[in-house]
């Protein structure tokens, strides 16, 4: 194991990227999920359930990913990126 | 961020796992408590040992009480801060209801009160009392049911309420449960074998780590669907998009479905008095037994009271099945005409009611029951002995000292010391007098003062030696079969339910139950405190060998 050659500041930025990273990409999935699915005709309430149900399977999953990416400059790009441009994405076409 | 992807896993595995473990462990612990939430709330309260009543009459018995209930102080007090004003004397209620269960002798009743608040048009206050539904008598407001009331809240709030951040932490903890069951089976791979593998006699590190993934594995589904089945619960609370990001387009769809089912979103501001609510019930009642499921009313709700515009809710209790449903149906609460029933389920709704009705195990099945109790416990073991495992293979590398050192401390304070402040209340809950003011308010500090007291001991009486553990623990273990034995016998005593009577003349489960089960425990903490001091006494005794060695070697 190489954990002696990780600074703190590396841990400390992946814990970061895989909790916060990872909640604003859940928080991104979510929003535009159920702006698409209300848009294909199924109702709020009927949306906001499904993605409740997948939101903690993917949050589980990108939150392992964060720890495995190769580097993590990429995980927080991918899952705060990536969360923030669905949630905007998102409010746009809700809007 | 390791080398390989199986040594990330690890490293998440045993950091998250320690971290959160402690939450998770009173989260495990007071969970599988809750199972038995009535029943302890049935130990504590003594006047409320009868057996489970069905919803009583509205229109004789609820409409009274609804009428006389006020908002409680310190809900009027919060009121007050937020609108930074007095608030009229009287109060205009916007809903009153009444709860119950297949598990309860006792009624929930609860009000709420619209606030003039020009910040939060929808800002209203509470008013709740416990009512014995045979009699119509209201149960001492300064009653703690700690069943209910303390140890279920506990497992999903920590009873932090400032910003509900303790639901925050739990939920991170719940996430980490997961996080940690799918890395805990990355690492290992041999999921079969462990089931099959426990070697006691081994090193205390081997030990452990045999348990732990023995128990890791029995129950993965269990622990996996609990842990999922907690977060989707609170995901309104997590996820709040539909309240943030989305409110426009989302208030236009919740107005749109709640036209389409016909009730009142506002009142109409013109006093009519109300039809009769024992008519609903029957007609309920009678829509679901011929949708085939036929039921008791388990949840009853007032929207408007006494306006023209009110309405009456009435669902079902969802004894009999896993979902958890209600199967509504809205009355004109003027007419008594039904307004809107609600359809059976979508795919979707069908399997989010699943999932919250197996957490929440509404359902009357008592060996299922159990089974969940011990589904808790073995999440217990698994989390006690991850803390042991981690503990035991740093001991020897004197670097870690101090590390060692903190962790075995709290892991004390997570097992046992969960298990002496659970005790400490207990007792508590029968020998504070009845007319001490705050009386519940005591008897909490008391379960957190003793927690608090486990772990300075812990913190005092610890010590690093690999393979023998802290003696912190076997202490702890002492008090912990004490204090179980005290709350058996205090309840003798100061109810006369002794278990010849709860189990043979006058039988009466909840209570005898709860009775054997602090019996039980206080049986095993024995047997693990003894087994414990044999084993610090043959360490000491080859400590003692091998200093003679030495000498001996010095000459």
């Amino acid at each position: 194991m190489k954990a002696s050659a990780l600074t703190p500041l590396h841990i400390l930025s992946r814990v970061g990227a895989a909790l916060l990273g990872g909640y604003c990409f859940v928080w991104g999935v979510t929003t535009l999920g159920i702006v698409l699915a209300t848009a294909l005709g199924m109702s709020f309430s009927e949306a906001r359930t499904l993605f409740y149900l997948l939101a903690f399977l993917l949050f589980t999953a990108v939150f392992c990913w964060a720890f495995a990416a190769a580097s993590h400059g990429r995980a927080w790009l991918v899952l705060a990126g990536g969360g923030a441009a669905m949630t905007l994405l998102g409010w746009l076409l809700a809007h | 961020m390791l080398q390989t992807f199986r040594q990330s896993m690890a490293w998440l595995h045993t950091w998250f796992g320690l971290v959160l473990g402690f939450v998770l462990m009173a989260v495990f612990f007071f969970g599988s408590l809750s199972v038995f939430d009535r029943e302890i709330d049935r130990w504590a309260l003594p006047e409320t040992r009868f057996e489970p009543q069905p919803m009583p009459s509205y229109d004789n018995l609820l409409a009274d009480i609804f009428a006389g209930m006020e908002a409680e102080e310190e809900e009027l007090e919060a009121a007050r801060k937020r609108i930074g004003g007095e608030l009229p004397a009287q109060l205009q209620p916007t809903g009153w209801g009444a709860y119950t269960t297949h598990r309860d002798p006792v009624l929930d009743v609860f009000a709420e009160y619209s606030v003039p608040n020009p910040k939060d048009p929808f800002d209203h206050a509470h008013g709740h009392l416990t009512l014995d539904p045979r009699i119509g008598a209201i149960l001492p407001h300064d009653s703690l049911k700690i069943g209910s009331e303390f140890f279920y809240p506990l497992h999903y709030s920590l009873h932090i309420e400032w910003k509900q951040l303790g639901t925050w932490i739990v939920g991170v903890a719940a996430l980490i449960m997961l996080v940690a069951l799918v890395s805990g089976v990355i690492i290992h791979r041999r999921l079969f074998r462990e089931l099959f593998t426990f070697r006691p006699g081994k090193r205390t590190q081997r030990s452990s780590l045999d348990l732990h993934n023995l128990t890791g594995v029995v129950a993965l589904p269990f622990h996996f669907i609990f842990a999922l089945s907690g977060l989707t619960i609170f995901a309104f609370l997590y996820l709040p998009v539909g309240e943030t990001v989305l409110t426009t387009p989302v208030q236009a769809h919740l107005m749109e479905e709640a036209v389409s089912r016909g009730l009142p979103f506002e009142p109409a501001g013109e006093a009519a008095a109300i039809a009769s609510v024992d008519a609903m019930m029957v007609e309920a009642k009678k829509r679901w037994a011929e949708r085939g499921m036929p039921g008791e009313v388990g949840f009853l709700w007032v929207t408007h009271p006494g306006d023209r515009n009110s309405f009456v809710s009435i669902f079902r209790a969802g004894s009999d099945r896993v979902a958890f449903v209600g199967q509504g149906v809205h009355f004109d609460a003027v007419s008594g005409r039904v307004l809107y029933e609600e359809p059976p389920p979508t795919v979707i709704a069908g399997i989010n009611e699943f999932l919250t009705g197996l957490h929440l195990q509404h359902f009357e099945h008592w060996p299922l029951r159990w089974l969940y109790l011990l589904g808790g416990l073995l999440g217990c073991t698994c989390i006690a002995t991850g803390f042991i495992f981690f503990t035991e293979k740093r001991k020897r590398n004197l670097n870690d000292a101090t590390l060692v050192r903190w962790v075995d401390a709290l892991a004390v304070t997570a097992v046992t010391g969960m298990l002496v402040a659970t005790g400490a209340i207990l007792v508590a809950n029968r020998l504070l007098p009845a007319e001490l003011p705050h009386r519940s308010g005591w008897e909490q500090t008391v379960f957190w003062m003793a927690w608090l007291l486990t772990l300075a001991h812990a913190l005092w009486r610890g010590r690093a030696v690999s393979g023998c553990l802290s003696p912190a623990w076997r202490e702890q273990c002492w008090a912990i079969a004490l204090l179980a034995v005290t709350a058996v016998a205090l309840n003798w005593i100061t109810t006369g339910d002794h278990l010849l009577k709860t189990v043979l003349t006058d039988r009466y489960w909840p209570v005898a139950g709860f009775d054997l089960a602090l019996l039980a425990s206080a049986a095993i903490a024995l047997r693990t405190a003894f087994m414990l001091r044999t084993r610090e006494r043959a360490a000491a005794r080859i400590e003692h060998k091998e200093l003679l060695a030495m000498e001996v070697a010095r000459g």
